[in-house]
């Protein structure tokens, strides 16, 4: 059995696949039984648990911070002028 | 006459809610407004001409920071300083939680407050000096919300490639933030490195 085999049957996750499949879990990409295992996972190991909840946190924070303002008036008014008479 | 006035007015209606995004992202992308507000008006200019081949139905949104991408590559990235070489060696999963982790005995509560002290600037800065590819995937997922596969049809890269930038990007950007909280001394007497 070649290893690629025995991982694509795993019947549970270890803290190394927790941090290869963390950033797909958090956006919500793995498929169901993936995101079974590593919810098993996260749910026993609390350092684990601990780090994907920072890692949420994380980008949480970066969507926040880096949010979408508003360009500035001029600039705002000028676009939408170009909107106006585009052609 | 009344044709192209129709034109005009349903391509108005059509851009005018996402104008906001395009603007920032051509902004994080130029990192400047003058440079931020051209790319947006070329964008502008071209998705009009174009956009008799946008296909009703599809997704308009993608097709049009689509544009604005293709428009920021082919004219603005070559004026853009790019940062040296950047080494991907010590990029590990985890990779701020891990150093917080490393330089004291922190209570959960002190990894959180890392998180909410750093300042916007901090983070749009950071977030400035990452390769404009990396950059670009982890505007597009994190502050834009788009999917994997919308990215890549916005930047004409197979979903890999995708994956690969964005994860790194994120990785690349903790390091980044990790500096700049030391450089700034954020990181003071209570993250003391462990013995």
């Amino acid at each position: 059995m070649t290893s690629n085999k025995k991982s694509e049957h795993k019947d549970h996750f270890d803290c190394a696949d927790v941090e290869k499949y963390v950033q797909q879990y958090l956006d919500n990409v793995l498929d169901e039984e993936k995101r079974r295992l590593f919810e098993e996972h996260i749910e026993y190991c609390l350092p684990c648990d601990k780090k994907v909840e920072f890692e949420r946190k994380f980008k949480e924070i970066v969507r926040l911070k880096v949010k979408n303002l508003e360009p500035p008036e001029t600039i705002n008014s000028k676009l939408k002028d170009l909107l106006k008479n585009i052609q | 006459m009344a044709e192209d006035r129709k034109k005009q007015t349903e391509f108005s209606k059509a851009i005018e809610p996402h104008l906001t995004s395009l603007y920032n992202t051509a902004l994080r992308m130029t990192r400047n407004q003058h440079d931020a507000e051209d790319l947006v008006q070329d964008t502008l200019f071209k998705a009009y001409r174009a956009i008799d081949q946008f296909k009703k139905d599809t997704n308009f949104r993608a097709w049009i920071f689509r544009i604005l991408i293709n428009t920021f590559i082919t004219g603005y990235r070559k004026s853009i300083k790019e940062p040296q070489k950047i080494s991907f060696d010590d990029l590990e999963e985890f990779y701020l939680f891990k150093r917080l982790d490393e330089t004291t005995e922190l209570q959960e509560v002190s990894k959180d407050d890392f998180l909410e002290n750093l300042f916007d600037d901090d983070i749009k800065s950071a977030l400035e000096s990452l390769p404009y590819q990396f950059r670009l995937v982890v505007l597009l997922c994190d502050v834009e919300g788009f999917s994997y596969n919308e990215i890549a049809e916005i930047i004409d890269a197979p979903l890999g490639t995708v994956m690969s930038r964005l994860y790194r990007g994120r990785k690349l950007l903790q390091r980044y933030l990790w500096n700049y909280a030391k450089q700034r001394g954020y990181i003071g007497d209570d993250f003391k490195q462990k013995k």
